[in-house]
């Protein structure tokens, strides 16, 4: 299966990124830089996610629509959650 | 404007067919009692909906006459025909049995037997997961029931607000049991929603496009989207309320800092989509039969689904104009009163367009059309009145008043009539026999009357406050109208059943098209339609609709013509004349539904972490377990069935073109399980900010644990993967290895998860020590029930590909459920941080 490799070079990345996402927190940066360690923590958790829905759930090789549709659970769960919580800052 | 260049394939003409020879012969015949426990044919599973729905409408106006009879006079608690807490029960009820199982389900009921047939399809794309989505409904209903007799039902309002909805406020398991009713309710909206996307997306006719998509399918199609999204909020939100009823997780606790403001914004977020839930059908019934009766194509109809479209999408922002009264800033107020006023705009566009298609037509006054443009005049009363709410200084003064009990009747019950009205025009064509006209159009002045002199005084007595008995004597007036009016509606309501079940024993044959100028599809076969819909494959290529026989289907598929737009497969379809034979019968969703009922019950039982002592005890758990053991004996027992359905895919698409039912089914479900999950971390994250971020700490003490569960999820990711490698290698060792591999790694995962847990408990801290545990115990929870749920499948799929499945060429089982293996993946990898790191 030609696309093996390739599957194989993205579970080696998550698992990296992965290891970086702890790293974060055991390098003391959440103490010393705050935000910047959630934004980094973050950003990993989005890049994981998105390699594993585009590669592992083959969502590059589908019809751009099958993405739009899982953005739109996505987009109601940022504008519930960013709407909510900003109502009570 | 009108749109004269589109191919008229709902506003041509739609010629009748001789009547087709009624071949039921896969069912029981109808009077059989076995045909409607087994049935799974679209028209009969829009029929049970339709008579299930009447029933609950009986029930909670009922409800509704004991409410009004408790308002005849102002009363001092234990006066009157109700006692306190009787007049709390029936109040809420009466609102949760009306918006959840009488509108919504009278329409699904409309949608099944008429959607299919609208888009030339022979079924839904899951004609078994319809039948089920019925029997959940049914379910549900039937716990709302019983709710009344396991000590006393829901009494906090039917927007269950916190936290008058914990045990501390609320302690009947009568009360659990109506929450446990809202979960079936929403699993059976999900399942029926996943269906109907798939059905209407994949399954139309060649040549119907979505923009000659008749207007009611359009509303539907944008309803069910509503649905599937909406509904997925408020499943989460009755699910964590069961948590805190049931084991005792904080979230709504009175001491808990934001709970309260929680459960509005989960309710309403689910809440304000809800009223175009309910109207949307309405409204697509009643642009249908405003162009039969006006004998005029609906004016500017590009305009008017565009209009739709963007209600549906401006529904999910504006929720917190249901919030005024709440600690929300004033900012984001003043944002949603924004959003608010935006909503209406696209809807003054829609009647615009209704009123100006019967300016331009000649009207036909018959019952459907009574009800259709009664229906208009009293949603344009019932929206002008909202717009005061959507005010933030008015709504400050009109919250909480009879107000906005006016307002929503007037909105809320217009759909009702606009449905009253689909009833009348689809009669005829439900069940072959033609309704009396003469009661028809008395019921329908019974009707107008009744409901004016119902909600109208209530917008006089507005000073009334909602929900109690107690108001001013000076609306005493108006209040005795309004009680009035309930009986002459409730006599309304008593014609219209009568007209209709006398018609239906005595009444004429109905012919296939018993309406001038009538053009959409249902109209062009027999009344009732035969069980496989068509007299040949439905087909609008030509600009009008047309059967073709099969052996010309299958020409154009195989010259790759218009046939087979989705690019997929040339093969011709299960269906008419050929020799493929599909099912139309399985007892497992009922079986399902009924051990829905049992478990639900038995678990009611759990209040706190705990059964009550005794007997009673012995009860809830026994049935607990009996009703787990039936569900899923039932529930693989459907897996194990073999169920032929129409496939579809030989007709429109877009724009799902080459992605077959079973995937984009499986698509459209993990993006309503993407929204059930974003609530749940969505109510962590507002407790968090709620509670103060950076006070916040993660329970699990060291989050090396969990860095292991990521390693662990993310190789059983991988497994998969490598399963579906093997099986397009045809290897069957190397699919049984790869998957008893992610069977390996997702025990691994639970057994880590499990530890983690005993030790947490060990050190006292439990689910109820803080909002912070609760947060964390319950979405983990969740997501672990994710993984056992998963784990259970991959077992079944060892079983299956020892004996040889998936290296056949057939792999796609592997790959659904890869697709929702990965998406449990992708949730652990916010949780990880969420709740281990930040």
């Amino acid at each position: 299966m030609a696309r093996t490799k390739l599957y194989t070079g993205i579970y080696v990345a998550l698992f990296v990124i992965a290891t970086l996402q702890v790293g974060v927190e055991q390098i003391g940066l959440l103490e010393s830089s705050y935000m910047l360690a959630l934004g980094l923590i973050t950003v990993f958790s989005l890049i994981k996610a998105v390699v594993v829905a585009g590669y592992f759930q083959h969502l590059v090789w589908e019809p751009r629509s099958v993405t739009y549709v899982l953005l739109l659970g996505f987009v109601g769960f940022l504008a519930l959650t960013v709407a909510a919580s900003y109502s009570i800052l | 404007m009108t749109d004269d260049n589109q191919p008229r394939t709902d506003g041509g003409t739609a010629t009748a067919l001789p009547g087709d020879s009624h071949d039921d012969d896969h069912l029981p015949p109808r009077w059989s009692l076995k045909r409607w426990l087994v049935t799974t044919n679209h028209k009969d599973v829009g029929l049970l909906y339709l008579a299930t729905a009447m029933f609950f409408l009986v029930f909670g106006g009922v409800l509704a006459l004991l409410i009004r009879a408790q308002m005849w006079s102002p009363r001092a608690p234990g006066t009157g025909v109700l006692s306190a807490m009787a007049y709390n029960q029936a109040v809420s009820l009466h609102g949760l049995i009306m918006v959840f199982w009488f509108i919504s389900p009278f329409a699904t009921g409309f949608a099944n037997y008429i959607v299919p047939l609208q888009i030339g399809a022979e079924d839904l794309a899951f004609p078994r997961l319809n039948a089920l989505s019925y029997w959940l409904y049914l379910a549900s209903g039937i716990l709302v029931f019983a709710s009344f007799f396991l000590g006393s039902s829901y009494a906090g309002g039917w927007t269950l607000y916190a936290p008058l909805n914990i045990p501390a406020f609320m302690p009947s398991i009568g009360a659990t049991t109506t929450v446990f009713a809202i979960v079936v309710f929403c699993a059976s909206v999900t399942v029926g929603g996943v269906n109907f996307i798939t059905t209407i997306h994949r399954m139309r006719a060649p040549g119907l496009t979505m923009r000659s998509l008749p207007l009611f399918t359009w509303s539907w199609l944008l309803t069910v989207w509503m649905m599937l999204l909406a509904f997925a909020a408020l499943l989460a939100a009755v699910m964590i309320l069961l948590s805190d009823r049931m084991l005792g997780t904080t979230y709504f606790a009175a001491t808990t800092a934001g709970g309260s403001v929680l459960w509005t914004h989960l309710f309403w977020f689910f809440g304000h989509p809800e009223v175009y839930i309910v109207f949307f059908p309405a409204l697509g019934a009643m642009a249908e039969i405003f162009q039969t009766f006006s004998g005029n194509r609906i004016v500017g109809r590009k305009w008017f689904i565009v209009s739709m479209v963007l209600v549906a999408l401006q529904s999910f922002i504006v929720w917190m104009h249901h919030m005024f009264l709440t600690s929300i800033n004033l900012e984001v107020k003043t944002l949603f009163m924004a959003t608010t006023i935006g909503i209406s705009l696209p809807f003054d566009l829609m009647v615009f367009a209704l009123i100006y298609t019967l300016i331009k037509g000649r009207i036909r006054w018959d019952t459907p059309m009574l009800y259709a443009f009664g229906a208009l005049v009293l949603f344009i009363v019932g929206g002008i009145t909202g717009v005061f709410l959507g005010a933030v200084v008015l709504d400050y003064e009109f919250r909480g008043t009879y107000w906005v009990v006016a307002h929503f009747h007037y909105v809320m019950v217009s759909g009702a009539t606009g449905l009253v009205a689909a009833l009348f025009y689809w009669f005829p064509k439900m069940t072959g026999k033609t309704y009396d006209e003469f009661l028809g159009k008395l019921s329908f002045a019974v009707y107008f009357t009744g409901f004016n002199m119902l909600y109208f005084p209530l917008f006089l007595a507005w000073g009334t406050p909602r929900r109690v008995f107690a108001y001013r004597p000076e609306y005493v007036g108006w209040h005795r109208l309004a009680s009035v009016g309930a009986v002459i509606l409730g006599i309304a309501f008593l014609l219209i059943i009568y007209n209709l079940g006398k018609s239906i024993v005595t009444g004429d044959d109905a012919a296939a098209n018993p309406w001038p100028y009538s053009t959409t599809a249902e109209w062009a076969v027999a009344s009732p339609p035969p069980i496989d819909n068509f007299p040949g494959k439905p087909s609008y290529t030509s600009g009008n609709l047309e059967f073709l026989d099969d052996s010309a289907t299958a020409a154009a598929a195989a010259d790759g013509g218009t046939a087979a737009t989705d690019g997929g497969h040339a093969a011709l379809e299960p269906g008419h004349g050929d020799d493929v034979h599909v099912d139309h019968a399985s007892i497992w969703p009922a079986a399902i539904g009924l051990f829905t009922v049992v478990t639900a019950i038995g678990l009611s039982g759990l209040q706190v972490g705990s059964f009550p002592a005794g007997l009673e005890g012995l009860f809830y758990q026994g049935a607990s377990v009996l009703g787990v053991l039936g569900l899923i004996g039932s529930t693989t027992a459907m897996g194990y069935e073999n169920f032929t359905a129409h496939e579809g895919g030989l007709g429109e698409a877009w724009p799902f073109e080459g992605v077959e039912n079973t995937k984009m089914g499986m698509w459209v479900f993990l993006a309503s399980d993407v929204v059930l999950f974003g609530a749940f971390i969505g109510a962590a994250i507002f407790l968090r900010v709620a509670y103060g971020w950076t006070h916040w700490h993660p329970i699990p003490h060291n989050p090396i644990p969990g860095l292991v569960n990521t390693y662990l999820l993310l190789t059983s990711s991988f497994t998969v993967i490598l399963a579906l490698v093997a099986a397009q290698k045809r290897s069957r060792k190397g699919v049984v290895a790869s998957l008893g591999l992610t069977f390996l790694l997702g025990l691994g995962f639970l057994a880590n998860k499990a530890i983690e847990w005993v030790v947490l408990f060990s050190e006292g801290t439990g689910l109820d020590s803080s909002v912070r545990a609760s947060t964390y115990y319950l979405t983990t929870g969740l997501h672990m029930g994710h993984v056992i749920a998963g784990l259970l499948i991959t077992a079944y799929l060892i079983w299956r590909a020892w004996n040889g499945a998936y290296t056949d060429g057939n792999d796609e089982t592997l790959e659904y459920f890869g697709l929702y293996w990965h998406f449990v993946d992708i949730v652990w990898l916010f949780l990880f941080p969420l709740f281990y790191i930040v």
